[in-house]
């Protein structure tokens, strides 16, 4: 063979691979609505960054005819690229070469990527598109995946890791997005179950479609499983850029820093009027946030689900910050189970991620009821104790109006190691509300009373002006500074400033022991 | 309406089942135990998961509708303040359809959906818990 042959023949063999499973399978995937791994890749990185890896791996199966069957590229397609100049790997399964099906090497080729994401500290984006375990190659390809979570796990709080779901994604495959930070899926063409529509109508009776049991909005909105959910690819390609460009390579990196235009000293005078008189009413969390961060800039991680505390990230002056916000138009801004596991793993992520926290606090308290206590609304509300206790990032707290009781200390509080506690006027931080602690407090005074429903209004006003403000927490230290609305941003600002070479360690263990 | 005689535990209750639109069945006990003395009476629901009726598990009874419309429910535990519209109202998806008053918070609860008011089931003072049917939008 000559040397011109021998090009010749390379060309050919990487034509072979790149064209997939052949341009029948690669119409029907676009006849879904759904492109190819390499069109997905394409599309997600800076144009032309992208490099192969492992792009001449073949399987390694005999059993069942599968020695003569091909597979280019073996399902997945695997690499490295940027992101707004930025490094990042990527895999892409590829649902054209036999629909996607993982087995012994396309895992090899996953995990090779996920091994020098790890070394070179730099995100992962995984783009699940696959109809299980390719079952010929039996307990390898079961290997396969366990393979894959290991690193997941060991990855874990080293390097950001996205999942992407754009097909199906079943049984064991699910986990390895369940271990990683965010999973983005994509509206009607993208499901994640365990066990299928199939096996639930065989051992149950029900019956249930397969968006309905694991499409995006079920995930996004019911389950928790999903932390972002788009109406089509593009969306979602545009999804991962934007929350990438809020967070760092990895947890030896500080997040981006990016100069906003936005003016530090910025006086919001709409947030003096945004409180309402009456504490009983409602206003909407987000428009004090936006009014507060860089730009109105606000991007919520989990918008669906458990809408009664914001996730998120913003800028303030360029710097990137984590929010947890009570949001007191839904369920009244109450702490519930599916809010404490929705704020605690956004604390942990921005922790591990060097990313100060931000506390938007107006809390009534937890939500009662018995599917609350039968939930286990006891373990789970300790994971937000937990996760604000264990982060070392700086912590800051901005206690808006109500922040009672137990949900008072869980919102961040000066004892769980907030490192600034700042509250509006209108604060009101005590054991419980005016009316529940008046009829405590004064219960014998009421009762004697010749109008005991006019002691008992009196008894209640006293008790509010007395305790129903941030200053009782102020005299004893809990609060730092007690501000005007308007003001919130430049204070913000100065606190970050100020915290920005915050040092702080915990006792040596090998890891602590979280309520799950 | 059907009568069936269910046995739980032993006791043998007697329960009448009305099938709605082929869907949902709201279950009423219509009698306590028929066996010896008056024992606990265990809650309905019991009964009529055993008679495998298909209803949408843990979806309380009350929130059963005609097939197309809305049920909105309570989200919390809480008393109803005020009620801001009537039957027969056309309302807009967004639209305030009533104040429920839970955890010192005057809740805003917001139609899902444009549509008729068909139903309220609820009136001002109403105690109601979570998963309640508050007001049936078609």
């Amino acid at each position: 063979m000559s040397t011109q042959e021998k090009i010749k023949a390379l060309q050919a063999l990487n034509q072979k691979i790149e064209a997939s499973g052949g341009q029948k399978a690669i119409e029907k995937q676009h006849a879904k609505g759904k492109y190819t791994a390499r069109e997905r890749i394409e599309k997600l990185l800076d144009a032309g960054s992208f490099t192969e890896t492992d792009k001449y791996v073949t399987h390694r199966c005999v059993n069942f005819g599968m020695a003569e069957k091909e597979a280019p590229g073996e399902g997945v397609v695997t690499g490295y690229g940027t992101i707004d100049g930025r490094l990042v790997y990527v895999y892409a399964q590829d649902f054209t070469v036999l629909g996607g099906s993982l087995g012994e090497m396309h895992a090899g080729k996953i995990c090779k990527v996920l091994d020098m994401a790890m070394k070179m500290g730099a995100p992962v984006i995984g783009l699940n598109d696959s109809g299980g375990a390719r079952i010929q190659e039996a307990v390898n390809a079961l290997s396969g995946y366990g393979q894959i979570f290991y690193r997941n796990t060991l990855a874990s709080g080293v390097i950001p890791q996205f999942s992407v779901i754009m097909g199906p994604c079943a049984g064991g495959a699910v986990y390895s997005p369940a271990l990683t930070d965010y999973v983005f899926m994509v509206k009607n063409t993208s499901q994640m179950f365990i066990t299928g529509p199939q096996v639930i109508k065989a051992v149950t009776g029900e019956e249930v479609t397969a968006e309905e049991l694991g499409g995006a909005m079920t995930h996004n909105q019911r389950s928790g499983v999903a932390h972002f959910a788009a109406e089509n690819e593009e969306e979602c390609f545009a999804q991962i850029r934007k929350l990438l460009s809020f967070l760092p390579s990895n947890n030896l990196e500080n997040p981006p820093y990016v100069e906003s235009g936005d003016d530090p000293e910025r006086i919001a005078e709409e947030l003096n009027d945004i409180m309402p008189d009456n504490p009983n009413q409602t206003y909407d969390m987000l428009d004090v946030i936006t009014k507060v961060v860089d730009n109105g800039e606000f991007f919520q991680t989990m918008p669906y689900y458990a809408q009664n505390i914001l996730t998120g990230y913003a800028r303030i002056n360029g710097q990137v910050i984590g929010i947890i916000a009570n949001q007191p138009k839904y369920l009244a801004g109450c702490l519930d189970i599916n809010a404490s596991d929705k704020a605690a793993r956004h604390i942990r992520f921005c922790d591990a991620f060097n990313i100060p926290i931000v506390n938007f606090v107006d809390v009534p308290g937890y939500l009662p009821g018995t599917n609350q206590e039968y939930g286990g609304i006891i373990r789970h509300g300790a994971k937000l104790l937990y996760a604000y206790s264990e982060a070392t990032v700086p912590k800051i707290t901005l206690v808006t109006r109500k922040a009672y009781g137990g949900s008072y200390l869980a919102m961040c509080s000066r004892d769980l190691g907030a490192d600034l506690v700042i509250a509006w006027p209108t604060a009101e931080i005590a054991v419980m509300g005016a009316e529940g602690a008046a009829n405590i407090i004064f219960r014998k005074e009421i009762e004697a009373a010749d109008n005991p429903v006019e002691k008992r209004a009196e008894k209640i006003a006293e008790y509010r002006e007395r305790f129903a403000t941030p200053y009782v927490a102020a005299e004893c230290g809990f609060v730092d500074q007690v501000i005007e609305p308007r003001e919130t941003r430049p204070r913000l600002v100065n606190a970050l400033e100020m915290l920005a070479t915050k040092r702080e360690s915990r006792p040596a263990k090998k890891h602590g022991n979280i309520p799950l | 309406m059907k009568k069936f005689h269910i046995k739980v535990n032993g006791k043998e209750y007697e329960v009448e089942v009305e099938e709605i639109g082929g869907s949902l069945a709201p279950v009423t006990q219509v009698s306590t135990p028929t066996a010896a003395k008056a024992a606990p009476v265990t809650p309905s629901v019991a009964p009529a998961t055993s008679q495998e009726t298909k209803a949408a598990a843990p979806a309380p009874a009350a929130a059963a509708a005609p097939e197309g419309a809305e049920v909105i429910t309570a989200p919390m535990p809480g008393k109803i303040m005020s009620i801001k519209v009537q039957v027969g109202q056309q309302v807009n998806a967004g639209d305030l359809i009533l104040y429920l008053e839970a955890m010192k918070m005057e809740n805003e609860i917001f139609c899902g959906r444009s549509g008729t008011v068909k139903e309220i089931r609820v009136s001002e003072g109403t105690a109601v818990n979570p998963g309640d049917a508050l007001v049936v939008i078609a």
